[in-house]
């Protein structure tokens, strides 16, 4: 049955293409002078040329973290492009004005572009290496006085804003990826809800990196004020070279008074191929603040690239009677290393938090959950439920399970509840019995795995992440 | 400035140690010497465990380094009626160390009971072989700068062997008594179960007067093939005392270790685990219970390694914290490549019953193989308000019912203990303790 199936784990990665654009890319190396540089290129005011070099001062008194159940080769930082744009970089006045290889470029990634030719009722910002090259539906979205723009756009447009809520979730020297970001970040999506709007469609963004030697450093700040609610999709994809980029990005949610944020994930970077070569160290901080009283936050991720993927969408509940969610498939096959799970602290009173990890590990790849409850002596009956299962395909992968919880307070209560599986002859003997073949069956006993987490995405993420995971392993079970 | 206390105590402790070396050396048993002198190697290029040490995160032993106490030299002579409370009256085999030293007067053991118990020293000499193969193999001092300590300074200690298929009736009993403040002592003990013995062991530290001083303590523990032993574990130091304890257990194929750990005493308080299922079908269930107050500290970290397939392992760990009082637990299951069919289930649960308690737990698996079933889960919570309310609907008043809940979930460990006349002591002692008026 493996011999049977095993031809199908060595799937090609249909992302893995190169899109030919000349592109304005900035000297390898990192100093003041590429921070400037990019700060000019993006003709951005002093103030944030000073955050950006306070933060650049920060990562230089910081060593690289250690703790992390991943293994890597020491990342070359001035080997690493700091800046890089597709050319021209011009003010576009309509889609129609996009490079025409661009806009191919996502066609063949299946990114509507087009507003008209969009299917999903979903307005995209695209983001193409270092910048932001579009964005759809965004008079649509003005008209209720949503603000959806790329950050660069929004620093030009909408300083206060920016000023006012940049780098508060994600202090500038939280962690020595964040510092990085916050020193060289180039682009990223920003999304301003007013009060008591609910966002009318999905808002997405679509990451691509092209250029081989560049890192993508984005960072998305979305707002929701009073009321507001809103869900944002994320998704990303690479092309195939044999070298590894640095993928940092830094992603803050503010949640004020009874706002909604709810942000999906499907990340399916690069992955190096078969032999653990090349792909993308996705190494992102993503962190929301609830802030306001009965504000909710909500983390979907589905988890299918990258060569190692390390981050921990992270809730703070400030809030009174605030909600953070966390729902995770974490899928490595291959080499694939994956360290990723979520922090709550509670802070507020009442706050309730629910925590539900899978992770699939096939092949020769790792995945570890590594998360923290934290219950500060504030948070009076404060409420926690994390629920971890690990699936382990194959007898040379791993499966690792970290919770950290930490309680100071004795009103709270939190439970934790992880397992260890495997698919069990028993049930693909079942479904054989009622004429399914093992390849079918298990696509049907990982779907069910990871039921509860695909309930939580918007449905065409859910269907795409249910391709996807299907693909992934196909073959990686006999 | 933390280095520089740091620094100064483990050096001043090399300075000791040279100067014991010089003096206690044993040219009988060269052996010995070697192992001592290599663990004190160690001690210099080892450095005592701050809070950036993940495996020490929560323990802060600061208020340790800044006391140093001074290695016991003189036990007090105690007589059978000081040390009356602590001897169980079901148990006629006893060990008893005082201050670090064997006590020929205080201990006895049954000699038609089959088993050889008595201390290392004069031990070694009958069982030179079987005690040099086990003794300092098994506790692992190259990376732990507490076992290298205690192994650096081992000079006695307690050494049990139970020959092969015997079958221990009566348990036995290892006491280490602390008499005076102030002090360190390093307790040690081998137990080494042949093939197909069976015995039940009770390890016990007190102290007779409510003082400072610090408790460094290793066991080593091995289980040949078929192999079962059933191992109590009592911690009652006095309420400002330091215990440091390591225990390593190896269990051969088809061997069954069984094991509950109570926590009751010290200021600062760590006890470290670690279990090799280092054969098929080995077995092991550890279960716990730390009660704690006041401001004690209390650390709990165990390591079960499944080296090899259908090992089976099962732990329960529970704490209750009062007042201030602070539990750490963390658990660690591990299954190597290969040990497939490995069943093994982890449960950590918490009570706080205090706002100014705290727990931090961190129940682990790391696994690598694929046909296994694991599961680990941890609650932290307060009394149930439904249980509360159900006692007082049947007349109960509330403090009664809190006491009665809040000792019946300690009772759930104690229950597991086999050895009558200590579970009656610990009954009490857990019921005295979670009385709350």
């Amino acid at each position: 049955m493996s011999a049977a199936l095993q031809h199908l784990v060595n799937q090609p990665y249909k992302h893995g293409f190169v899109t030919n654009i000349e592109s304005d890319v900035a000297p390898k190396g990192l100093n003041e002078d590429v921070i400037r540089l990019i700060s000019s290129k993006k003709n951005e005011p002093e103030w944030l040329l000073a955050f950006r070099l306070e933060a650049y001062q920060r990562w230089l008194d910081m060593t690289e973290p250690t703790w992390q159940n991943v293994k890597h080769p020491k990342i070359d930082f001035q080997a690493i492009s700091y800046y890089s744009a597709p050319k021209p970089k011009k003010k576009l006045a309509s889609m129609d004005e996009v490079d025409p290889e661009l806009l191919r470029t996502f066609e063949k990634l299946g990114v509507p572009m087009h507003e008209r030719a969009a299917l999903a009722w979903v307005a995209v910002d695209v983001i193409f290496d270092s910048v932001s090259v579009a964005t759809t539906y965004k008079e649509k979205l003005a008209e209720v006085g949503i603000i959806f723009c790329s950050i660069s756009e929004a620093v030009q447009h909408h300083p206060e804003l920016v000023k006012q809520y940049l780098g508060t979730v994600v202090p500038p020297g939280d962690n020595f990826y964040a510092a990085l970001n916050s020193a060289v970040f180039t682009d990223g999506s920003f999304c301003y809800i007013p009060k008591g709007v609910k966002c009318p469609m999905d808002l997405s963004t679509y990451f691509r990196i092209n250029t081989q030697e560049s890192g993508q450093f984005e960072r998305t700040l979305i707002i929701a004020e009073e009321g507001a609610s809103v869900s944002y999709l994320e998704g990303c994809t690479a092309p195939q070279f044999d070298t590894n980029q640095l993928h940092a990005a830094v992603v803050e949610l503010v949640a004020l008074d009874n706002a909604d944020i709810k942000y999906s994930t499907v990340q399916n970077w690069y992955a190096g191929d078969e032999n653990g070569v090349g792909g993308i160290y996705n190494f992102v901080t993503k962190r929301g603040l609830a802030k306001g009283r009965n504000s909710r936050i909500s983390w979907t991720q589905v988890e299918t690239g990258s060569a190692i993927t390390w981050k921990y969408p992270s809730c703070i509940l400030r809030g009174e009677n605030s909600v953070g969610e966390f729902y995770s498939v974490a899928v490595t096959n291959h080499h694939q290393q994956a360290d990723t799970g979520t922090k709550m602290i509670h802070i507020g009173r009442n706050t309730r938090s629910t925590i539900v990890s899978k992770g699939i590990s096939a092949g020769q790849s790792n995945s570890s959950y590594r998360g923290l409850v934290r219950i500060a002596p504030t948070a009076t009956n404060a409420r926690n439920y994390s629920q971890c299962d690990s699936m382990l395909i194959g007898s040379q992968c791993g499966a690792h399970t970290f919770p950290y919880i930490q309680v100071q307070n004795n009103s709270a209560q939190v439970e934790h509840e992880a397992s260890t599986s495997k698919i069990g002859e028993d049930q693909l003997f079942y479904f054989a019995q009622r004429g399914i073949d093992a390849e079918e069956a298990v696509s049907m006993i990982i779907n069910g795995f990871c039921k509860e987490v695909f309930q939580q995405l918007p449905l065409e993420f859910a269907v795409e992440a249910t391709k996807l995971l299907s693909f992934k392993l196909e073959g990686s079970v006999g | 400035m933390s280095s520089v206390i740091k620094d100064d105590y483990l050096t001043q402790l090399i300075a000791s140690w040279k100067a014991e070396a010089a003096a206690s050396a044993m040219p009988a048993m060269s052996w010995l010497d070697q192992l001592r002198t290599s663990a004190a190697g160690r001690i210099e290029a080892l450095r005592l465990p701050t809070t950036r040490d993940e495996e020490w995160r929560f323990t802060d032993i600061t208020p340790l380094k800044s006391a140093l106490f001074p290695r016991a030299s003189v036990a007090s002579s105690l007589t059978g009626s000081d040390i009356a409370r602590y001897t169980l009256d079901d148990v006629p085999n006893r060990v008893v160390f005082v201050d670090g030293q064997f006590s020929a007067e205080l201990s006895s053991i049954e000699h038609d009971s089959g088993v050889i118990a008595g201390n290392l020293s004069s031990l070694a000499r009958e069982h030179t072989a079987t005690v040099a193969h086990h003794l300092g193999r098994l506790a692992d001092f190259q990376d732990d700068i507490f076992v290298a300590l205690n192994t650096a300074f081992l000079h006695d200690g307690v050494g049990i062997i139970i020959p092969a298929d015997v079958s221990a009736a009566a348990p036995i009993h290892v006491l280490f008594i602390t008499s005076q403040p102030e002090q360190t002592t390093y307790p040690r003990c081998l137990v080494i179960a042949e093939p197909g013995a069976r015995a039940t062991l009770v390890e016990e530290y007190v102290a007779l007067r409510d003082a400072a001083y610090l408790t460094n303590s290793v066991m080593e523990m091995h289980l040949a093939r078929s192999a079962q032993v059933q191992h109590m574990r009592v911690q009652r130091e006095s309420q400002q005392a330091f215990h440091i304890a390591n225990n390593t257990t190896v269990i051969a194929p088809d061997a069954c270790y069984r094991a509950v750990s109570l926590t009751l005493g010290a200021q600062i308080s760590r006890y470290s685990q670690n279990i090799v299922l280092a054969g098929e079908h080995a077995e092991c269930a550890i279960d716990g219970l730390t009660l704690i107050a006041g401001k004690q500290l209390a650390d709990t970290h165990t390591f079960i390694d499944h080296a090899k397939p259908h090992g089976r392992s099962q732990q329960l760990h529970k704490c209750i914290a009062d007042d201030s009082a602070r539990g750490v637990f963390s658990g660690k299951i591990m299954v190597r490549p290969h040990a497939q069919l490995t069943d093994s289930r982890q449960m950590s649960r918490n009570l706080l019953l205090s706002d100014k308690a705290r727990v931090d737990t961190k129940p682990q698996l790391e696994i690598f193989a694929d046909d296994v079933k694991c599961a680990h889960g941890a609650t932290i919570g307060q009394l149930d308000k439904e249980a509360l309310f159900y006692l007082r609907s049947r007349g109960l008043s509330d403090a009664a019912a809190r006491n009665l809940l809040t000792y019946a979930f300690g009772g759930e460990v104690i229950n597991r203990i086999p050895v009558a006349s200590l579970k009656q002591q610990l009954e009490k002692l857990v019921l005295v303790s979670t009385q709350v008026n």
